[in-house]
């Protein structure tokens, strides 16, 4: 898994397909934040935010990982259920394979949905995680202003 | 019957050092007691100290008047040796004046309780008599006190030679007819310096020092310790064979002096040096330096080495602290899922090391996740999901139907729960 490599294009992010492949990467992702992007490689959506995870990546090498997962596979389905994924890209964070929620002022505090607008609103919003992490927070605030949070309808099933 | 304890008032105990408010009884307590012994034991080995220069009076050298004083605890003040000739003289006729036996027997009977043990700490009339006479017969000798090593030299001869009397053992070498009788009563900080009484003693007859002398930073004068401040109106005692008057000489000798310092036999110990113990420099030359020519302390020296090593030592940790990426070097225990962290990293360090482990991961192992619609713990929400990934599971064995796994951008959670169900 090369999430560290200096020369990289988004291609170079780790596209996983199974379930066992992405509990691997959680489970060996140890004291660093872990960003998994569910989503569609072909979506545009998903490619603005992919380009923006894999310029990023090196900057938060040393204390976040970032993988994404293709969520046409069937084997993550699990998953994707499991998360209650069901607007792409999705990003979810995970420290030492505890699930991290951010509060952005959104409905869904357990993931990220949509893409970043620019880089350093990821790297923001990974620092805060890694920082309440580190102090033991599950839920952390998110540091961008609302203006570049996307927003989007969560529908619930009953409604 | 108890008597009530009478509250007197609050006083200081001096062999306490605190304050009481037992009045009288206090000196009976035990604590006031242990401290009393311990007061008094001191203060015996002072008065010992002096016993033994009553029996050996021995000059007192001016340099160390100021050195020698004695507190004396019933009196409550101190003795300083100022302006007496012998040792301890001052401090002799004080234990023996009667304004002392008045003080013990006041300091006795207010902290002691009791007055037997007078007699140890005041010296008798007729021991300050005999003392007298020893001293008096000293000066007889000769006219100055220096002369008195020789005579000092025989009467020490007993058990009791002490540190005092170490330094007189130097100056027996001193032949009397040397020394000169230092009469002033002034206390010098130097009489002179070994050095200086080289430089006398092979170029220049006397040689006054100044605050000039410390110019001379040559490494071979280890002695120049002391700069003579306001040495130049007096006379160094010692004075060489060829010379026997004062006198004070320019400066420019001096000056003039330090270039021929190399000339003088480093060895040379000069004679009716006034207690002093002239270290002969050759000692001093070996090192290769002093603190006059700027060169660096010994212990620094020594221990180059030693600091390469500790220098080398701190920037291995600092590599070693570098190495840690970016993270707590301590990592808090309080962050998120450290237990599951801690174990994790031991699994790993036995799988590297080559235990067998079980590889294989739980197929139905998942994340601890927060579900979103879900109002109780993690744990429940993950209750939940089995809940329904079984019943999936049912319906799947039911319908071939797959579940729907039409990701779309927007599903509506009701159809996905409908057809799940």
């Amino acid at each position: 898994m090369s999430y560290n490599s200096y020369a990289e294009m988004s291609y170079l992010l780790k596209t996983l397909t199974t379930k066992e492949e992405i509990d691997r990467v959680i489970r060996d992702t140890i004291d660093e934040v872990l960003v998994l992007r569910f989503g569609r490689s072909s979506d545009a959506v998903c490619l603005q935010h992919d380009e923006i995870l894999a310029k990023s990546v090196r900057d938060v090498s040393k204390f976040a990982k970032v993988a994404l997962v293709d969520v046409d596979s069937e084997d993550v389905q699990v998953y994707v259920k499991y998360f209650d994924i069901t607007l792409f890209p999705s990003t979810i964070f995970f420290f030492n394979a505890h699930h991290m929620k951010l509060d952005s002022g959104t409905a869904d505090h357990t993931k990220w949905v949509g893409a970043f607008h620019i880089k350093q609103d990821f790297i923001d919003v990974v620092e805060a995680i890694y920082r309440g992490a580190m102090k033991g927070k599950m839920i952390v605030q998110c540091p961008i202003p609302p203006e570049r949070i996307p927003k989007y309808q969560l529908v619930y099933k009953d409604v | 019957m108890k008597k009530p304890s009478k509250k007197s008032e609050i006083e200081f105990c001096t062999v306490c050092r605190f304050h009481h408010d037992q009045g009288s009884r206090h000196k009976y307590f035990p604590r006031h007691k242990s401290s009393l012994s311990s007061l008094l034991d001191r203060f015996r080995s002072k008065i010992a100290d002096v016993r033994f220069f009553l029996k050996n009076p021995s000059v007192l050298r001016p340099q160390e008047q100021s050195q020698n004083r004695v507190w004396c605890v019933f009196c409550d003040e101190d003795i300083v040796e100022l302006g007496s000739s012998f040792a301890c003289s001052k401090a002799i006729n004080h234990f023996a004046s009667s304004d002392h036996l008045k003080n013990i027997k006041q300091f006795l009977s207010k902290n002691g309780p009791a007055m037997d043990c007078i007699d140890e700490f005041r010296i008798s009339e007729a021991d300050v008599a005999k003392w007298e006479k020893k001293c008096q017969s000293f000066g007889n000798e000769d006219a100055s006190f220096e002369g008195s090593c020789g005579q000092l030299s025989g009467t020490s001869n007993d058990i009791h030679t002490k540190l005092a009397f170490e330094t007189m053992d130097r100056i027996k070498k001193v032949p009397a007819h040397h020394i000169n009788s230092y009469k002033s009563n002034d206390v010098m900080p130097l009489q002179y310096n070994t050095n200086e009484y080289q430089i006398s003693l092979s170029e220049i007859p006397g040689v006054i020092h100044n605050g000039s002398y410390l110019n001379m930073d040559d490494s071979q004068f280890p002695l120049c310790d002391e700069s003579g401040n306001g040495f130049g109106e007096h006379s160094i005692p010692c004075r060489s064979k060829d010379y026997s008057g004062n006198g004070n000489y320019c400066t420019q000798e001096n000056y003039q002096v330090s270039q021929d310092k190399k000339q003088i036999d480093g060895s040379y110990n000069p004679p009716g040096v006034v207690g002093m113990t002239s270290i002969s420099s050759s000692h001093s030359t070996d090192a290769g330096g002093n603190v006059h020519s700027g060169a660096p302390p010994p212990w620094l020296d020594a221990n180059d080495g030693d600091f390469s090593s500790v220098q080398l030592n701190q920037s291995d940790v600092a590599r070693f602290q570098a190495k840690v990426p970016g993270k707590n070097r301590k990592l808090n225990p309080n962050r998120v899922g450290a237990a599951w962290a801690e174990r994790r990293k031991i699994e790993i360090e036995m799988e590297k090391s080559g235990h067998v482990t079980k590889s294989n991961i739980d197929p139905d192992w998942l994340p601890n996740f927060g579900r979103v619609w879900q109002s109780g713990t993690r744990k429940e929400s993950r209750k939940e999901f089995e809940k329904e990934k079984r019943k999936l599971v049912k319906t799947e064995s039911i319908s071939t139907e797959s579940e729907p796994v039409k990701i779309q951008p927007y599903i509506s959670k009701r159809a996905r729960r409908e057809s799940g169900e």
